[in-house]
């Protein structure tokens, strides 16, 4: 198969998925509110001293979308269903282009859930100015690609099991830290006046890695959900 | 078979036995006292997790590469190996933890964070064995979740070195010099311990993964006998002759 004609495919099933989105709207409905939800919910149960909360409010931001943006990679896909992978298999739709449009599609939801959270984590925890912050938006494409690449997987491996919705979201936690770790060290050396590149080349590797791995694992994948 | 894990088991019960002989008998940290002793089971321990998930990677790929289930058998053997040695690994650094740092956890320590994250990642991986009873789909999406789990691995071993925290920085294997045994911060009856530690887990792992993958086997061979025997011959559309003459309605 062309490069080209991989694209297309990827091109085509990221477009499905996200038309499934605008019609069901469960990111922008469901998920961003639960998310909004989780950091308002914090403040009352570890307290609302101000400095304290200028301090940890980056990292809750982090916090709060990792353990609810896997929501948003295992939402609803045009991928899912048996039937669907069936005829995906009919045409001829290679499986790879098929993990790197629901990867595209998620990453795409995944930034848009953190440009809500984002002004609202700002209002309600008065972050710290760190100076630098356009790189702030270099790390939030990092964190929803790398999010969406573990949530990917994790749907991937537990499709169609009677645990998935408890499996899935245990196996993406401790998956996705060094995402959360990497991300709030990178605010925490901005604020210091400190380098960044190690946490940036960290979430790089982090996300070829499992690209890497993405890809190449998707056939096998995908003969166990038929 | 038999006669392997026979010899197996003897060479690692001797190396268990020279172990605690040389790590009795190796002369006591100057800071930690006998507390330091406790790292002649932690440290073999956390080396045998990280081999236990090397394997576990590569018997994934083997497996995908081959569709042989003797990868598969041995890729679920050495994930159970290796939760077993990081349980190990995480409760003996947690008991020296206490004595040393004044706690049994530390939150700034990253490498006991990253090593409890990655214990939990390989549970993860364990209850998807569970959850799956098709042998082939099970093999096949254990074999993904062992590759991708393994990106993990780097982290935990070199986040004493990229983060400065409180857990010790490695002793052996040092990025910055590959050079391990040649290396002096350590007491040479110290090393020599260690390292005889080291080979006897190494043969414990070894005795335990014999064994725990002959049983593998013989739970496939029973699993497939059953299938065989619950096998409707002539399919569920043919049912059994009527000898009264009697038709149902």
């Amino acid at each position: 198969m062309s490069a080209r004609e991989f694209w297309r495919q990827a091109f085509e099933i990221m477009r499905k998925d996200l038309k499934i989105e605008g019609r069901a709207g469960e990111v922008l409905a469901i998920t961003v509110p639960f998310g909004a939800v989780a950091l308002l919910l914090l403040p009352l149960a570890i307290g609302t001293e101000k400095s304290m909360l200028s301090r940890i409010g980056p990292g809750m931001f982090f916090a709060v979308t990792l353990l609810f943006g896997m929501l948003v990679a295992f939402r609803q896909s045009a991928t899912e269903e048996p039937a669907q992978r069936e005829l995906l298999t009919l045409l001829g739709i290679d499986p790879a282009a098929t993990f790197v449009g629901r990867v595209i599609a998620s990453s795409l939801l995944l930034l848009g859930f953190e440009l809500v959270l984002t002004p609202l984590d700002i209002v309600l925890y008065n972050p710290d100015p760190v100076r630098g912050w356009g790189w702030l938006i270099v790390i939030l494409v990092l964190v929803a690609f790398g999010l969406s690449l573990v949530g990917t997987l994790a749907g991937g491996v537990t499709a169609g099991l009677r645990t998935k919705s408890t499996l899935a979201p245990l196996i993406v936690a401790p998956l996705a830290v060094p995402l959360l770790i990497a991300s709030s060290q990178v605010i925490e050396a901005l604020r210091l006046d400190r380098s960044i590149l190690n946490w940036i080349v960290l979430l790089i590797a982090m996300n070829l890695a499992l690209t890497v791995a993405g890809v190449l694992t998707a056939r096998p994948l995908e003969e166990t959900s038929r | 078979m038999k006669r392997s894990l026979t010899t197996l088991s003897v060479l690692a019960l001797l190396g268990v036995g020279a172990g605690l002989y040389f790590g009795i008998t190796a002369p006591l940290d100057e800071f930690q006292g006998v507390f330091q002793k406790i790292m002649y089971v932690h440290v073999p321990s956390a080396w045998l997790a990280y081999l236990s998930f090397g394997v576990v990677l590569v018997a994934g790929i083997g497996y995908l590469a081959t569709k042989k289930h003797s990868w598969d058998r041995v890729a679920a053997s050495s994930a159970e190996m290796g939760v077993f040695f990081t349980g190990v690994a995480l409760i003996t650094g947690m008991l020296w933890g206490r004595p040393v740092w004044g706690a049994f956890w530390d939150w700034g320590d990253a490498r006991l964070v990253l090593t409890a994250l990655m214990f939990i990642v390989y549970l993860g991986y364990l209850a998807l064995r569970r959850s799956i009873s098709d042998p082939d789909t099970r093999a096949r999406r254990a074999a993904v979740l062992g590759i991708i789990a393994f990106v993990q691995i780097p982290l935990v071993h070199f986040s004493v070195t990229w983060w400065r925290t409180l857990h010790q920085a490695p002793t052996l294997l040092r990025p910055e010099t590959f050079e391990g045994m040649s290396s002096n911060t350590i007491d040479p009856a110290m090393l020599r311990a260690l390292m005889i530690n080291l080979g006897a887990f190494t043969l414990i792992y070894l005795s335990f993964m014999v064994t725990r993958v002959w049983i593998a086997q013989m739970t496939d061979e029973i699993e497939q006998r059953e299938a065989r025997e619950n096998l409707e011959i002539a399919g569920a559309g043919i049912t059994a002759p009527n000898l009264e003459g009697h038709a149902h309605a």
